[in-house]
């Protein structure tokens, strides 16, 4: 997809690598500039001072216990999800009468953020992991649940009657063709389920940490929270932001290329 | 550099889905009456359960029967607490998509038109999407405190990645067989911009605000429950801390049917403004 | 053998098919009181303008469809659903896009009926004995979307002999090539059918097309079928010698067999275009 109305080609001249790190540059240069004209005893973050508290928190353990822990809270939260919603998205979408019957009672969840079914997780679980795998989750399992249903109802019919002119079992045709061509559907799922479950255990910790006097919950968002009400470090907050980029940018790419792994019969 | 658009995403966009106009038509060959009737049945196999796993567990405070809940949600609608938080929600989310749509599709059209700003801009966009507007929250209540400024900062933040790319891909991605035909007839490129691209940008354009309502919607929830004394989320987690869980799910059934709204009002609008466009749009 | 002579391979009495309309529940009538009798080693091509149910038809006897009323026998036994003894090829093959050349043409082999009490290793080599036959040899590790049009026309083509049917169903199977690979295509379909060999060991072959001289070219007979609702108007027995090659397309019986046939359905082919 190439841009079809290149007004200016000009700035071919300046290197892309330069064009590309031109604003992010300036603007690191800016904020350090700013934060030096500040008194020496602020609170307000630097560039400098958040490269400093990234490797004391990384010295002290504290940041690869916490990432480690909410990693560890997605992985399991998603594999719920996931499971729940390859099986039940693989029914609804191979029977209408399952779709027909299902499908209000998805619809009316749907608009319920994952944040707003935490109060709930709160009060059956407490505040411990068991409440952030439940959000985990249930955020995981919409994306999960819908792109494999349209996958599988996506299904090339005539694959079906291919494969049943073949004499091929009901079984082996649900494992034989209608998952393999759900299979993109399912991953592309399991890619933006993966998304949303990583920003969901983050909300939730935070909310945790937030909502109940720091609780025991653990992970990076409490981690967050922690900077934000007890040591009042917004150096610490930049980087468990920039920690959960990365972690985001990390999942996002490791799905694509997963994707690319899985699926080679696509160009 | 490699940049997704979600715009091929055959995923819910969230609440409500572009791809099916109602229920009805989607599944072909049923009456509409009958299917009206299997959404009714499926509503009330649902509340059974709950009723029945609401009696089985015997704990109000974790599972209220589906009365109380009732009842809880008529004495709020009644005294109008609710549409107040509703309100208050609402006004926040329509002034961040407002300020998103300002903000971003403009840049958008920049990025879709020049090589160089998208070559200037892009990576910024790309190291800030990773971070989600919930990361946000805390570098946030330091900086604009407990209150109003908050939840519509991280909307708009929010709200602002997906409309960004939908438009950089709609203003790309119009056709090219069109700008030729239009050049051809000695149409000026503002003409050009204002008559061909613009159309032709704005059914992804639209797709990119239902995304973008989606998100902040996702998001306002969390916002409001961590640093917001009113608004919706605010009130769930209120009546969770007093312990009052009927109001807690009437609240959650609030924040699913203002969603639900929201989304069925964005669809109209987009088959207002894109008529020509059924079909094609995410999904 | 006296049995095989007098019992006709596959057998259609009376065949009608409806289809309900969804929503409005409007029933049409897709194909009419259609009676046909097949004989072993034929090949048959049904010919006719879109919409008269030659589909139909041939899903009906793949067992993919049921017929409203009337029977459809294959070697005397009602058919009752979808069955390896008729394979089938789709008008847009239906290859797996996920399985290569070779996954593709084992596909039956390896899940369904047709392998099953073979060994593994005689299973490999059947599908490597069809490679061959259809020259794809090279390809077998090529996804489908990396092969062209004619190359997917011939593992579909594999696909279907590897299983071992005694009946071959062709949905319009060379439709979607362009005029030259057409020609070249149905030469080598009626030389892997077995054109060369005797007629006890030929398939039974069902041909759907459009194309009134593919039709001449491949058949032993051509059942002419016209529209709303699908029936047939003629069964003309195309009595050209076989083997059969580019020349026989310069015969005059050739053309006086494409002139009737398009007689018969002239005038219906001009109102579908009116």
């Amino acid at each position: 997809m190439s841009a079809t109305l290149a007004l200016s080609s000009a700035g071919r001249r300046t290197p892309d690598m330069l064009r590309a790190i031109a604003l992010p540059i300036t603007l690191l240069v800016a904020w350090q500039l700013w934060a030096m004209t500040l008194p020496d005893d602020t609170r307000a973050p630097s560039p400098a001072s958040v490269v400093a508290a990234f490797v004391r928190l990384c010295a002290s353990g504290n940041l690869p216990i916490s990432l480690a822990q909410s990693f560890g809270r997605v992985l399991v939260g998603f594999a719920i999800g996931l499971v729940l919603g390859v099986s039940l998205g693989t029914l609804m979408g191979a029977s209408r009468a399952v779709r027909r019957n299902i499908e209000p009672i998805i619809e009316s969840f749907r608009p319920i953020a994952p944040m707003a079914v935490l109060p709930i997780a709160i009060l059956w679980f407490g505040t411990g992991t068991p409440a952030g795998l439940s959000i985990v989750g249930y955020a995981a399992f919409f994306p999960m649940l819908l792109s494999t249903a349209q996958g599988v109802s996506r299904t090339d019919r005539n694959l079906v009657q291919a494969a049943r002119t073949m004499g091929v079992s009901r079984f082996r045709i649900l494992a034989k063709v209608i998952v393999p061509a759900a299979l993109p559907s399912i991953l592309l799922g399991a890619r933006l389920g993966m998304g949303v479950a990583w920003t969901a255990i983050i909300a939730a910790e935070l909310a945790v940490g937030a909502k109940s006097g720091g609780g025991s919950s653990g992970g990076i968002g409490q981690m967050m929270f922690i900077f934000y009400s007890y040591s009042i470090d917004m150096n610490g907050i930049v980087v468990c932001m920039i920690v959960v980029g990365v972690v985001a940018l990390f999942i996002d790419r490791l799905f694509r290329i997963a994707e690319r792994h899985l699926i080679p019969w696509r160009q | 550099m490699q940049r997704s658009i979600e715009i091929d995403s055959p995923l819910p966009v969230s609440p409500g889905n572009p791809a099916r106009p109602t229920l009805a038509a989607k599944v072909a060959g049923y009456p509409a009456v009958l299917s009206g009737l299997v959404t009714l049945r499926s509503f009330a196999v649902f509340i059974a359960i709950w009723w029945a796993a609401a009696a089985w567990t015997h704990s109000p405070l974790q599972l209220p029967t589906p009365l109380s809940v009732l009842t809880a949600l008529k004495s709020l609608a009644i005294d109008g607490e609710m549409l107040d938080n509703a309100l208050t929600s609402f006004t926040r989310l329509a002034i961040s998509m407002g300020i998103a749509v300002v903000v971003a599709v403009p840049l958008g059209f920049l990025m879709g038109l020049s090589e160089r700003a998208n070559a200037y801009i892009d990576p910024m966009v790309e190291v800030l999407r990773p971070i989600s507007g919930i990361a946000w929250i805390p570098l946030a209540l330091f900086i604009f405190g407990v209150g109003d400024v908050l939840p519509v900062f991280i909307m708009t933040y929010v709200a602002c990645f997906p409309l960004l790319l939908n438009t950089i891909a709609g203003v790309r991605g119009t056709d090219r067989r069109l700008l030729a035909a239009a050049r051809t007839m000695g149409v000026p490129q503002s003409r050009i911009v204002r008559h061909v691209v613009m159309p032709g940008a704005l059914p992804t354009i639209m797709v990119g605000l239902r995304l973008a309502f989606a998100g902040a919607w996702s998001a306002i929830i969390a916002a409001e429950l961590i640093g917001s004394p009113s608004g919706l989320g605010f009130a769930i987690e209120w009546y969770r801390q007093l312990l009052m869980s009927p109001k807690v799910f009437a609240y959650i059934i609030a924040i699913g049917a203002v969603g639900y709204s929201c989304d069925v009002a964005l669809q109209a609008l987009q088959r207002t403004l894109t008529p020509w466009a059924r079909g094609t749009e995410l999904a | 053998m006296s049995d095989t002579m007098t019992r006709p391979k596959l057998r259609l009495d009376h065949v009608t098919k409806e289809f309900a309309a969804p929503r409005t529940g409007l029933r049409t009538v897709a194909v009419s009181d259609v009676s046909l009798e097949i004989q072993a080693g034929d090949f048959v091509c049904i010919v006719g303008p879109s919409g008269c149910g030659k589909t139909t038809v041939m899903n009906m006897i793949a067992g993919l469809d049921k017929p409203s009323s009337g029977t459809i026998e294959i070697d005397g036994a009602p058919i009752t659903g979808p069955g390896a003894d008729r394979g089938v090829m789709f008008q847009d093959y239906a290859l797996f896009p996920w399985l290569t050349v070779r996954d593709n043409i084992g596909f039956g082999l390896r899940n369904g009926t047709p392998g099953r009490g073979m060994a593994a290793n005689d299973v490999e080599e059947r599908i490597s004995k069809h490679i061959e036959l259809v020259r794809l040899g090279g390809a077998e590790t090529k996804y489908p979307h990396q092969i062209s049009g004619g190359m997917r026309q011939r593992v579909a083509l594999a696909r279907l002999l590897a299983n071992g049917p005694d009946v071959l169903l062709m949905d319009e199977p060379l439709g979607a090539l362009d005029a030259q690979t057409r020609l070249i295509l149905q030469a080598e379909l009626l030389r892997i059918w077995g054109e060369t060999a005797p007629r006890e060991e030929r398939k039974t072959a069902v041909f759907i097309t459009h194309d009134i001289a593919e039709a001449v070219f491949l058949s032993d007979s051509v059942v002419v079928m016209s529209s709303h609702p699908g029936r047939i108007r003629a069964v003309l027995p195309i009595d050209l010698p076989r083997p059969r090659d580019e020349h026989v397309r310069a015969h005059p019986r050739f053309a006086q067999l494409s002139e009737e046939i398009w007689e018969l359905i002239r005038d219906e082919a001009y109102r579908a275009i009116a």
